[in-house]
């Protein structure tokens, strides 16, 4: 207890180290939540900018200017045009000055004009297309009804027609949906990024644990030296250190989820004890790399923070840290690299809990993180037990 | 010659993060131009999309299959697990179930529905107009058309109708898209690099016994400040220069045009920029642990809100205005300008030397508070 005490105290007042454990994530969290608010809003389809050639040609065509008027409505709840009606040359300069996506013109045939390929782009031309599709299925209809009907005398020919022409452009036009969309509400792939931060905390908390065992090294410290030689059980040293670390560690991840949810309103699920859960977990995980790191490499305070600070990185990154693309690319390629990452574990342990309804990929995550922390503490005893030094 | 060299000794010692910080940019920037298209032809975006086919014997089904096989990539996977995960990270846009009885409900006249996971991006709405599109089609031929076969030739025939597309620029909006995507993310190493590297260098020359060694030695200190100042700037040159090489090598010929020129310029710049900011900073700290920690803050700060990570145009309006405040904006700002500018001539190169500018004032803001600072900190006890 008077060691577990000691170390806590120790801890808290190092100021480096609580600020990368502690502050870090919280400004990186911060930061991506400034960036990336707007991302998914901005990748969806919003209201488009663009003109049309406002000649002779244009306003005879009954069709096109219906569709553009009913698609610029601004009583709509969102339209999706912005519309411009200008002379071409007009139309030339405001594509240049990327103020519109594209312009309409109109001659013998419609044209479309953009400044580059894209999906906007696309989109603006699909449109257009529809317009004159509308055309072309009134024609063909009008055409397959007059060789059905043959030398039957019709009465009113041209009832018919505009019947068959009112039947399409109300259908063209009708807002009735085709489609039944099953779409699952948690569909924000940028949390993704606020879960490797999660885990980039649960990891970083390691070095608390490294820095608590390293104090308890004869080869590493003075205080070690003078540890190593008291009565105290080594084992019992080490244990409550490694528990102060941990109590540390898990007051960081604390503050930071306490940030993320109260402050950035981050959507982690429902499931709040199972959230908790894999924090402790993660947190453990992170820890015991810590050690195994600690008692693994023989080397100076810097080396081993360095190899721990790249470890972790790299794991982060292989997670999605710095993209989120890049943790399916691992997950579908190189699937055991993240089987054995713990940063892509705990990852994915929440995106299991946010994204799927069932519990097995989370319980799947959950088991080889424990396994992995056990080899971790395995590895760590092995190098640890009956270490001796008969001078130093 | 001897601060030079002892500058040198201690710069070596930071090769590694530099490296770091380059492999970083390599990665990013190949990673994120990895799109090849060059063409000033108009191509439609192919949404990739998965299809579950309930009704796999109906021939409607298999006719509205091969239409979004015309105009998407169909992808299959191993599991429903793998469909999801896709789904969620946008490998693909919509994951499209046709119902048991589509094709007999189809023939009825009866309402017919297409079940549709989306991502809800650009993509997602894409496909679904197309998908929408389909479905309006036919369900009005299908009360005309009695023959099927007509009836998808119809289909085809009206689907088939295309407006005429031309793409007015003439610009190779690939290449300067590159340049302006490696660029902005330069924004982040040379802020690290400069400010890390010449942080922990001044660190170690002002560390108390070095200093008074120095000011008691024979060397003069005006001589010895020159000697300083000069070999940052050398370091900051060759640092500028790599990137400009590395420029060079993934972008490619376009670095050779007037607007890469510009793009070098503008990088110049802001690396003398970074040069008087790290100047800045050395003089604020003392503590070379802290370095560490106020590097990171500063160059992720100013990337993630000026967006050099992001793109501008997908930041929120506020975090930009905040951004004003920080010459990456500035020096973020120029590389988008510059890749829509088509013409280059007085007009239109005046905003971009005004930002220039707005760089160099904030240069010499950091100069001369770092002056005051100096001037502050020169008494030693």
């Amino acid at each position: 207890m008077h060691n577990y005490r000691y170390t806590l105290k120790t801890l808290f007042k190092n100021r480096m180290m609580i600020f990368w454990t502690f502050a870090f994530p919280i400004i990186l969290g911060t930061l991506f939540h400034l960036a990336f608010s707007n991302l998914e809003e901005s990748e969806q389809l919003n209201t488009m900018p663009i003109a049309i050639v406002d000649n002779m040609e244009f306003q005879s065509n009954e069709a096109l200017v219906s569709a553009f008027t009913a698609m610029s409505d601004e009583t709509s709840e969102d339209p999706l045009f912005t519309i411009q009606y200008v002379d071409e040359e007009k139309a030339k300069a405001l594509l240049k000055d990327e103020e519109i996506i594209g312009y309409v013109f109109v001659d013998a045939s419609t044209h479309v004009m953009i400044k580059n390929n894209g999906v906007e782009q696309t989109v603006f031309k699909l449109i257009c297309e529809e317009i004159i599709q509308s055309n072309e299925m009134i024609n063909t209809m009008i055409e397959e009804k007059m060789a059905q009907v043959g030398n039957m005398h019709i009465t009113d020919p041209t009832a018919m027609i505009e019947q068959i022409k009112q039947d399409v452009m109300e259908r063209m036009q009708e807002e009735t949906s085709y489609l039944n969309d099953t779409s699952s509400e948690h569909m924000s792939y940028v949390v993704i990024e606020f879960y490797t931060l999660i885990a980039m905390a649960c990891l970083y908390g390691g070095m608390l644990g490294m820095f608590a065992v390293n104090c308890k090294l004869a080869n590493m410290s003075h205080h070690g030296k003078r540890v190593a030689v008291s009565p105290t059980a080594k084992g019992k040293l080490i244990f409550t250190s490694v528990l102060a670390g941990y109590t540390a560690q898990l007051v960081g991840i604390a503050l930071l989820f306490a940030f993320l949810v109260g402050v950035l309103h981050i959507d982690f699920g429902d499931n709040l004890p199972l959230i908790t859960l894999l924090a402790l977990v993660g947190s453990f995980a992170g820890l015991t790399i810590g050690i195994a790191i600690a008692t693994l490499v023989k080397s100076n305070e810097n080396m081993k923070a360095g190899i721990f600070i790249a470890l972790t990185m790299l794991g982060c990154f292989l997670s999605g840290m710095m993209g989120v693309t890049m943790k399916y690319v691992v997950d579908t390629n190189l699937p055991f690299v993240n089987r054995i990452n713990p940063a892509g574990l705990i990852t994915d342990g929440f995106y299991a809990l946010y994204y799927y309804e069932t519990l097995d990929r989370y319980t799947m995550d959950m088991i080889a993180l424990l396994l992995f922390s056990f080899v971790m503490i395995f590895i760590s005893m092995f190098q640890l037990r009956r270490q001796r030094y008969d001078s130093i | 010659m001897t601060v030079f060299k002892t500058y040198c000794k201690v710069l070596t010692k930071c090769k590694w993060p530099i490296l770091l910080y380059t492999v970083i940019l390599i990665f990013f920037s190949a990673f994120n131009t990895q799109n090849n298209d060059t063409s000033t032809m108009f191509s439609a975006t192919r949404p990739k999309i998965h299809i579950i086919n309930l009704d796999e014997n109906s021939d409607v089904s298999k006719h509205f299959i091969t239409y979004l096989n015309d105009h998407s990539d169909i992808i299959d996977f191993d599991s429903e697990e793998a469909v999801s995960d896709a789904l969620f990270y946008h490998k693909i846009s919509c994951v499209i179930t046709i119902p048991k009885n589509f094709g007999e409900d189809f023939y009825q006249g009866k309402d017919v529905h297409i079940d549709i996971k989306s991502t809800k991006d650009y993509q997602g709405s894409l496909i679904e107009m197309m998908l929408e599109r389909y479905v309006k089609v036919a369900t009005a031929y299908v009360s005309i058309f009695d023959d099927h076969h007509d009836l998808f030739q119809a289909i085809d025939q009206t689907l088939a109708t295309e407006v005429e597309t031309s793409i007015a620029s003439s610009l190779d909006s690939d290449s300067l898209n590159k340049a302006a995507l490696y660029f902005n993310f330069s924004n982040y190493c040379l802020v690290a690099g400069c400010v890390f590297v010449i942080c922990m260098i001044l660190t170690s020359f002002k560390s108390d016994h070095i200093r008074k060694r120095t000011i008691i030695s024979s060397l003069n200190y005006k001589k010895y400040n020159r000697q300083l100042l000069l070999s940052n700037g050398v370091f900051t040159f060759v640092l500028w220069l790599f990137y400009i090489v590395l420029s060079i090598l993934l972008v490619g010929n376009a670095m050779f045009t007037l607007h890469g020129l510009l793009y070098m310029l503008n990088s110049f710049v802001f690396a003398f920029c970074s040069l008087c900011l790290a100047f800045l900073i050395a003089n604020l700290v003392k503590n070379k642990e802290a370095i560490n920690g106020i590097v990171n803050v500063l160059a992720l700060g100013s990337s993630f809100l000026c967006g050099a990570f992001v793109p501008m145009e997908m930041l929120p309006e506020g975090v930009l205005k905040a951004a004003h405040v920080l010459p990456s904006y500035w020096f973020i700002k120029n590389n988008e300008t510059l890749k829509t500018l088509e013409t280059l001539n007085t007009d239109t190169l005046q905003p971009i030397f005004i930002n220039m500018l707005v760089i160099f004032a904030f240069s010499c803001l950091f100069i001369i508070i770092s002056n005051i600072i100096a001037k502050k900190k020169r008494k030693i006890n």
